[in-house]
């Protein structure tokens, strides 16, 4: 085997552990691309479960949303950090939680309202918690829960 | 020739998986280690050899992992990097060990093109495997 020099993957700052008991988390830079991936992993996740084609959709699409906003607004005007993207089945529910180190939310300026993502999100998904606060990032709790559906985790 | 690539422009930083021991771990990682190895622009075939790679930690690393089976990937141009771990001590060799076919000998050192095993003071180890295309 080779014990080479060669040098290793850079490292990223440790993260906080306060998500370390999740079943699944992916961190990665907030960048648009990563969107795609986390989108992706999602729906195989809620696949996995066995949830419904319906539910699915609607967690691809909120997930996809709440990352969307980290990537465009969170790390505005300063260079992006992380996304976090924790989920975790249990008690029948799935939830799915998105956190930044950003800016924390605020109305765009760019727009006279909050915009259509948190309300969407909201429709879309069973419960939705909101932590956020200046210089402290935020954190969108998501939780959906299948009509019927089966999960491998209980 | 083309000057596309589908390795975005820009620095790209690390994406760190981690998912419990369990039935999600091979779903959740292969994907995204499918995806990664896109975006490191890698060709079809390296891209199905890195899949498996993390096929294979999937269903290998749990034992030396407890409770959670962690990956640390690096895309870079044409080049996908994995680190698995932290591993019990020994878990690395064993996992290579373990991933071997009756005639093909361990899958992860034929299909990589690079791998060390890195061993921190506690006795911890991270597999660290490089599968890239020479061109």
């Amino acid at each position: 085997m080779d014990h080479g020099p060669t040098s290793p993957p850079s490292e990223s700052p440790p993260r906080e552990r306060e998500q370390e008991d999740c079943d699944i988390r992916l961190t990665m830079p907030a960048r648009a691309e990563n969107v795609v991936m986390i989108r992706h992993v999602c729906g195989a996740l809620a696949e996995a479960l066995h949830m419904p084609a319906e539910l699915v959709a609607d967690i691809k699409l909120a997930v996809t949303e709440a990352c969307t906003n980290v990537v465009r607004h969170a790390y505005a005007g300063v260079e992006a950090g992380p996304i976090d993207v924790a989920a975790e089945p249990l008690a029948g529910c799935l939830t799915v939680v998105v956190s930044d180190r950003g800016c924390g939310i605020d109305a765009s300026p760019e727009s006279e309202g909050p915009g259509l993502g948190l309300p969407l999100i909201a429709a879309l998904s069973h419960g939705l918690e909101i932590e956020h606060g200046p210089q402290q990032g935020s954190r969108l709790r998501m939780s959906f829960r299948p009509h019927g559906g089966r999960f491998l985790a209980e | 020739m083309s000057d596309v690539t589908a390795h975005p422009l820009g620095t790209d930083g690390d994406t760190q998986v981690t998912v419990a021991t369990g039935p999600l771990v091979g779903p959740v990682l292969r994907r995204v280690v499918g995806m990664l190895a896109a975006r490191a622009d890698l060709p079809l075939d390296r891209l199905d050899d890195a899949v498996l790679v993390a096929d294979v930690v999937a269903c290998r690393a749990p034992p030396y992992a407890g409770e959670a089976v962690r990956v640390r990937l690096t895309a870079g141009e044409r080049i996908l990097w994995m680190r698995v771990g932290p591993l019990r001590a020994g878990g690395a060799e064993a996992l290579l060990g373990e991933a071997a076919g009756a005639q093909v000998g361990s899958v992860i050192l034929k299909l990589a093109d690079e791998v060390h095993v890195d061993t921190e003071d506690s006795g911890s180890e991270f597999l660290r495997v490089r599968v890239a295309y020479a061109g």
